[in-house]
């Protein structure tokens, strides 16, 4: 094999994918032509790669993932407004580290510094994670979690998140989730127990993607007003950020974004968002609903921990 | 943490284009462009988000996932060149970072032990004397070898050879130089020959 043997072997695979130069490429099939060896090599290689594209498509996806995602597709209309949203996050996110002295019409300014405080926010927010006092009192950015549950709220308002499952029954909504969602949910049904007035009722469910993972949406509505409770698994997301209430061992975080309330906490392997456009505090919306329950000592609990504050 | 890379890795182009008009102001066309032709691309997704994550409960959610986010960024973010490379550079970033939030650290498994059952069918297909039925065994064969390739092979493999990617789009796909590209795939095509004169060995000496 000569000199110009090895640099046309080298440049087999190249040649195969279309990857040479004008130039080069004439070169190359001039050597082919006159050289019956490198001609083999070649010949075995186009078998080769034959056979595995011949291979394609290597799987098919099913219909009923094909089902699901064209709803998706068409339930996520409006991305104009939807990047807005997106943009109002970021930028809510970055807030705290933002400067006056901000130029925004030198876009590549703009990029750097973007990246460079998203890197500085996420290692905060990493440090903030890894060291987090018991009694925290500092407030940082409202978590993935909470932002996804507000995205779905607003998605829903404007139509987007159709109901795949209608009914107004705690119980049959909780056994509709069972096996579509990695973990057990049973929705609560403080109204049936404690007798009190209807404030609220349940409008129904659906899957909402979430990570690697489905999550589960429940849609309430009281008066006029929706509200949205979002539940995954621990292992998916864990409430963090906000403004931290303690009561009865569990930590709230509350998050006002785009002017809706948020409120996330973890109980029992699950964590969960509830999302509302209600005026009230966060702590206060949860008694809106619970009022008159024996939920009323844990309500009470909460405002007793906000005076303190 | 993962969160904010995420955005950044899909979204990267953001602060631009609240500078600029070039990326913004997509008319509805396009975003009805978006659902017609991203469809298209369903079982090339579905089959990178297999070669991925061998799990096809794993590979479904990875295709919904990326659809989603795509269409959020759609209209703002839009890919000039190749929607189709943006959609496997999307769905990949996403898969890298389910992999860090693993907390394990990418796994990169290399499969050495001999996986029994990739063999039975071997030998039940094998003496079957129907061409139509070789057709498809050869194409099992190849399937079943890429698959127990190291996920850095198997995936430039299925981007240009199934795929048809050009260096330059799986360069931008999998954030690497183009030489990164040319080296792996001609390591990636050396280990999936061997493997199938391998398996073609072994069956004609039954
Ligand atoms: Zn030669």
């Amino acid at each position: 094999m000569t000199n110009t043997c090895d640099q046309i072997r080298i440049q087999m695979g190249l040649y195969l994918d279309d990857e040479l130069r004008n130039g080069e490429r004439d070169e190359f099939e001039a050597h082919l032509q006159s050289c019956t060896a490198c001609h083999e090599v070649w010949e075995q290689e186009c078998r080769f790669l034959e056979r595995v594209r011949a291979a394609e498509p290597l799987y098919v996806a099913s219909s009923q993932l094909r089902e699901r995602i064209e709803r998706n597709i068409s339930t996520s209309s409006e991305p104009i407004t939807a990047s807005h949203n997106l943009r109002n996050r970021i930028q809510e996110a970055l807030r705290p580290s933002y400067s006056p002295e901000f130029h925004p019409h030198l876009p590549r300014l703009v990029a750097l510094t973007a990246v460079l405080l998203a890197v500085a926010f996420a290692g905060f927010w990493l440090f903030s994670m890894r060291s987090k006092p018991d009694r925290g009192l500092q407030i940082s950015g409202p978590s993935d979690f909470a932002l996804m549950a507000v995205d779905t709220h607003l998605r829903r308002l404007r139509g987007q998140l159709p109901l795949e499952f209608i009914s107004d029954s705690p119980e049959l909504i909780s056994s509709w989730f069972a096996g579509k969602v990695s973990f057990s949910l049973k929705l609560p049904n403080y109204q049936e127990s404690s007798r009190q007035e209807k404030l609220y009722r349940l409008e129904g469910a659906r899957l909402v993607a979430l990570k690697n993972d489905y999550a589960a949406y429940v849609a309430y509505k009281m008066k006029q007003s929706p509200i949205t409770l979002v539940v995954t698994a621990n292992s998916v997301a864990l409430p963090s950020g906000g403004e931290e209430i303690v009561s009865k061992g569990l930590k709230f975080h509350y998050d006002s974004i785009n002017g809706l309330k948020v409120i996330t906490w973890s109980d029992r392997g699950l964590t969960y968002a509830l999302v509302s456009d209600l005026e009230e505090r966060g702590q206060q919306s949860c008694l809106v609903c619970h009022a008159g329950t024996k939920d009323r000592d844990f309500i009470e609990g909460l405002k007793i921990t906000s005076i303190n504050r | 943490m993962n969160g904010i890379f995420a955005y950044l890795a899909c979204y990267s182009l953001w602060p631009q284009a609240s500078g600029g008009d070039s990326l913004m102001g997509k008319t509805d066309k396009s975003i009805s462009d978006f659902r017609q032709v991203a469809l298209e691309h369903l079982d090339a997704l579905f089959g990178f988000a297999m070669v991925l994550t061998r799990n096809r409960t794993e590979a479904e959610d990875l295709v919904q996932e990326t659809y989603l986010r795509a269409a959020r960024a759609f209209g703002r973010l839009v890919p000039d060149s190749n929607l189709k490379s943006w959609l496997f550079a999307i769905m990949r970033n996403i898969w890298l970072n389910q992999l860090r939030h693993e907390q394990s650290g990418p796994q990169f498994v290399e499969i050495d032990a001999e996986d029994e059952s990739r063999w039975q069918w071997l030998d039940q297909t094998a003496s079957d004397p129907h061409a139509v039925l070789m057709q498809k065994v050869e194409r099992e064969q190849v399937r079943s070898a890429i698959e127990r390739l190291p996920v850095r092979y198997r995936e430039v493999i299925v981007l240009r050879d199934i795929e048809g990617f050009s260096y330059q789009q799986i360069a931008g796909i999998l954030q690497c130089p183009a030489g990164t590209v040319m080296s792996r795939l001609g390591r990636a095509r050396e280990q999936l020959r061997s493997l199938l004169v391998r398996w073609q060995a072994g069956t004609v000496t039954k």
